[in-house]
């Protein structure tokens, strides 16, 4: 847990307003570094290729199928995201870190043979009318991106925030002028240098995994192994993927918001837009999450664990589950502070930037509900990472169900009562989700020294 | 018969012997007493109760289990402390049995006389499961309010989690006390042969099936207690420098030795009668809190007549040899015997010292007595022998040897007299009354031997060195063996049990028989 913590903990020391600065500009570009670099990758090759592809539907066919590609790749690695993640941590903190490489090639393999059957399936049945270029180079992205985030999420879970960015950063440059130089191919070309990009980055993030870990055997399967993987993580990895795509792929499948653009793929050019423009409004949010949860927060975290370890009083063990409180607390009014403040700035210059990608401004409330949406989602992810600190694994379970039910009813009801509530389900799941938890953060934070001597 | 499966079982039994970390798994002077009592009431049927503290603490059986021991069962308190884990879910707890809990603490906390009834109250809910089983105290909320609110009020340790434990690992082996009161197979009368955790399932079982319980103390249980307490590393103490007195006790061995004192109390209150060893005892057991009617004394005694046939065995000379009898265990201060045996290397060019004792109880301080010998040079003037017959030893040794810090009334000495082999002891214990008598008309009978204090190598070497000058010697001799056998026989010791085994039986047989005080058989 040392690594980023200790470097913003170094940033911040420095006491002046720029240490300050340096602290979040790093946390911000650190934590929102991977997504922010795909969205706005994709956007560059879209607006670049505009005038270049003709006809420019293939330009959106190009965007719908790599949003899908990554969207369906996000939910089926779910199941085995936070597991694999965790098991490694378990692993680094019973020092096997010789199990680690090997493992990540069994994870592999799994995956790949997982998503290549699905793909292939997919391409045989949904995809059967379609060139065999597309439905390879398709299929064969589906499975990397599958690859990519187990990597990417075992590189987060070990702190290597700053490699994760640096590696996103050199792929999608690569996307973005392989797809420059491919376009007079149209979507295939497009499509295939997105593929090249995506396997650079596949062999970039196992090779930087590879160097750090060495393992006796190639490839082991540990981590499937009964009583060592968490049933519950796979579950609550599942449920929040789609949680956090439900609202998006209702609506581009619900008739009235959406159109078809390639072959079943259905895309609602009303709705991912604004929503993925909302997504940029919360990097702020992000940085300052990183920051609270991974200093203050984890200070009082091991100095509460370190008082009940080594013999503190109670009175400074329930002074130390204060001070965590505390921390809490604090962090998520920041969240709440400096999103709002995004909220503004994406109020302010919203109507530019919808009139420059060419929406009608009706749309624009349903860019400010979604600006608001993903703020709440920040707090809730600080949320659900406080839980996991605390290992309250069903508790986080329960809020994913919650998020996903809440998120798919909402949303259906706001499509039904019209284009004036959309955005809105999707912020009320967050709200419920993010109201709910932190009731029962209070709950059982007050009875964090219960439960950690009596429930053992 | 090393097998726990091969013992015997039976549906009941006439006594049941309630031992704690003795007889038969642990040799020494409580458990050969032990044996001696069984085997000298064959018409008796006994059950055998065996407290331990792990499984992996004993080895086999030390002692061959006699034909009227009908039913034995061990059970473990220290065993599987941790063994929970799985299907561990928080549990309010019921606030109202707490409070009787606390009522059972107050009165503990007060000096003086103590109502029991919460005590009954508070052990009948733990037996029956009724809001106060195990889990009641681990996992429940009313639990953690009650250990939070007594280590705010109480304790002055700052660490919560020592204090936490100390309390965890002190009660959660109530009930499997309770557990093995509830499952016991009927008996008429109950023997407890120690306070302690032996002790309290006497109580126990007394006060909740009615029936009469004897207790037989060798040493005191709470003082050998606070010996290992003062000894023991492995409790914590997290005074700092300034707060530390190294004479005080640290809170948690305050909380031990507090706890060991009521488990006697409430033995001493269920129990008649308390049987002491020597007077000595007898009148600790009044200042704990025994009630003086119910006390009286029954000293150990030997079988004079197979051991004085040990002397036709002796040689014409005193054999030059120390011989310590004992478990090499740090209470019996093995230590000062070396060091004694150095200063006469020095001084009695033919002087050898032996220990005789099992070398298994504890290892570790097996090893450093070896390790000590070895530094001093002491080589073949020193030996230890392990485990000896008495029979084959007595003929061989001059002196019978003791150093112990603690001792009740040391059977070893009584042989060595029986035998023809004077004692040199510590003061501890009956060991004075032994060696130079009790009252006027003992006293006329001589000195058996010397008794010297406790830690003094010196004193002990130059009593030796008397001791073993020959008119000294056979003086000696004849005191020791004309005390053995007018106070302290075997058939002696045999009439008064069989005496207070016949009263608790008698008694247990009377129907609606009240749990009025029996009476001693014998004055102080």
């Amino acid at each position: 847990m040392a690594g980023i913590g200790f470097e913003l903990r170094k940033l911040l020391r420095k006491d002046t307003l720029l240490g300050l600065l340096q602290a979040y500009v790093y946390a911000g570009v650190i934590s929102s570094g991977p997504w922010v670099l795909s969205i706005v990758g994709i956007l560059i090759v879209g607006a670049l290729s505009h005038a270049v592809v003709e006809p420019n539907v293939l330009v959106t066919q190009f965007q719908v199928s790599v949003t899908y590609l990554i969207a369906s790749s996000l939910i089926l690695t779910g199941v085995l995201q936070l597991a694999f993640t965790r098991f490694i941590s378990d692993r680094m903190f019973e020092h096997q870190e010789n199990l680690v490489f090997s493992n990540l090639n069994g994870a592999f393999l799994v995956t790949f043979a997982a998503a290549g059957m699905f793909g292939l399936l997919c391409a045989m049945t949904l995809f059967s009318g379609f060139g065999v270029v597309y439905r390879i180079l398709m299929l064969s992205g589906f499975v990397m991106l599958c690859g990519i985030w187990i990597a990417t999420i075992l590189l987060s879970g070990l702190k290597r925030y700053l490699a994760i960015v640096v590696l996103y950063a050199s792929a999608y440059a690569i996307v973005v002028c392989l797809a420059l130089l491919a376009r007079p191919w149209g979507l295939e070309g497009l499509l295939a240098g997105f593929v090249v990009g995506q396997f650079v980055l596949l062999v970039g993030v196992w090779l930087l995994i590879a160097r750090q870990f060495h393992s006796p055997q190639f490839i082991s399967f540990d981590f499937l192994r009964k009583g060592v993987i968490f049933p519950s993580l796979m579950v609550i990895g599942l449920l929040y993927n789609l949680g956090v795509w439900a609202d998006k792929i209702m609506f581009w499948f619900y008739p009235d918001t959406s159109t078809a653009i390639i072959g079943p793929l259905r895309a609602s050019l009303i709705y991912d837009l604004p929503v993925f423009m909302a997504y940029i409004f919360i990097i702020p949010g992000m940085a300052v999450f990183l920051v609270r949860i991974e200093t203050d927060f984890v200070e009082y975290y091991d100095r509460f664990y370190d008082a009940v370890r080594s013999g503190g009083s109670l009175t400074h063990i329930e002074n130390m589950r204060d001070e965590m409180l505390y921390a809490i607390r604090q962090g998520l009014l920041e969240i709440g502070k400096i999103q709002m403040l995004a909220v503004l700035v994406a109020m302010v210059t919203g109507p530019a930037a919808l009139k420059a990608l060419g929406i009608s401004e009706l749309y624009l409330s349903l860019f400010y509900i979604q600006t608001v949406g993903a703020s709440l989602q920040v707090g809730l992810l600080a949320l659900l990472n406080v839980f996991f600190y605390l290992d309250q694994r069903r508790i986080v379970l329960n809020l994913c169900a919650l998020f996903v039910l809440g998120n798919v009813l909402f949303t259906a009801m706001t499509l039904k009562m019209g284009a004036v509530w959309y955005g809105y389900g999707y912020c009320a799941a967050t709200f419920l989700t993010l109201f709910v938890g932190l009731y029962l953060l209070d709950h059982k934070l007050g009875r964090l020294e219960y439960e950690t001597f009596m429930l053992q | 018969m090393s097998n726990e499966e091969n013992f015997p079982k039976a549906a009941d039994a006439d006594i049941a012997l309630l031992l704690e970390s003795t007889f038969p798994y642990i040799s020494g002077g409580v458990s050969s007493w032990v044996n001696q009592i069984i085997q000298a009431f064959p018409e008796i049927r006994f059950a055998v109760v065996f407290l331990g503290s792990r499984r992996k603490d004993y080895g086999n059986l030390k002692y061959a289990l006699p034909d009227n021991v009908v039913h034995v069962e061990t059970h473990y308190l220290y065993d599987d402390l941790s063994s929970h884990g799985v299907d561990v879910v928080s549990r309010p707890g019921d606030a109202a049995v707490f409070s009787r809990v606390g009522d059972l603490h107050d009165a503990f906390r007060r000096q003086g006389a103590v109502d029991l009834s919460a005590f009954d109250e508070v052990t009948a809910r733990m037996m029956h499961g009724r809001n106060l089983t195990l889990k009641d105290f681990l996992h429940s909320e009313q639990s953690w309010a009650f250990i939070t609110d007594s280590y705010r009020r109480f304790c002055t340790d700052p660490s919560f989690v020592d204090y936490f434990w100390t309390v965890r690992i002190m009660h959660q082996p109530l009930w499997k006390l309770t557990d093995i009161a509830k499952n016991m197979i009927p008996v008429r009368a109950l023997h407890a042969v120690s306070t302690g955790y032996a002790g309290l399932l006497g109580a126990l079982l007394a006060r909740s099936r009615g029936l009469p319980l004897i207790l037989s103390e060798h040493g005191i249980y709470t003082k050998e207690r606070k010996i290992d307490l003062y000894q023991s590393e492995w409790i914590r103490d997290n005074r700092n420098p300034f707060q530390k007195d190294s004479s005080e006790l640290s809170h948690f061995q305050t909380m031990w030795i507090h706890f060991f004192e009521w488990l006697g109390r409430i033995c001493y209150d269920s129990a008649d009668p308390i049987i002491a060893l020597y007077e000595k005892n007898r009148l600790r057991q009044i200042e704990d809190g025994a009630s003086e009617e119910r006390t009286c004394n029954i000293p150990n005694g030997v079988n004079v007549g197979r051991l004085a046939a040990l002397r036709e065995r002796r040689g014409e000379k005193i054999p030059p040899v120390l011989c310590l009898i004992g478990r090499v265990v740090p209470i019996k201060d093995v230590k000062t015997f070396i060091r004694a045996m150095l200063i006469l290397a020095n001084r009695m060019p033919v002087v050898e010292g032996w220990i005789a004792g099992p070398v298994d109880e504890d290892p570790a301080y097996a090893r450093e007595c070896r390790e000590f010998a070895e530094n001093l040079g002491l080589g073949d003037r020193l030996q230890f022998l392990g485990f000896q017959q008495i029979e084959d030893l007595m003929p061989k040794i001059g002196v019978v040897v003791l150093t112990s810090i603690s001792e009740a009334l040391p059977l070893v000495i009584l042989e060595g007299f029986a035998a023809g082999v004077p004692a040199l002891t510590t003061d501890v214990g009956a060991c004075r009354q032994l060696v130079y008598g009790l009252d006027e008309e003992d006293r006329a009978l001589g000195a058996g031997g010397r008794v010297v204090g406790i830690a003094n190598p010196e004193e002990l070497a130059d009593a030796a060195i008397s001791l073993l000058k020959p008119d000294n010697w056979y003086a000696a001799q004849a005191a020791g063996i004309a005390r053995v056998e007018k106070y302290y026989s075997d058939e002696l010791m045999f009439d008064r049990y069989r005496a207070v085994y016949m009263r608790a039986l008698n008694h247990a047989c009377v129907p609606g028989a009240d749990f009025a005080p029996m009476r001693c058989p014998f004055g102080g």
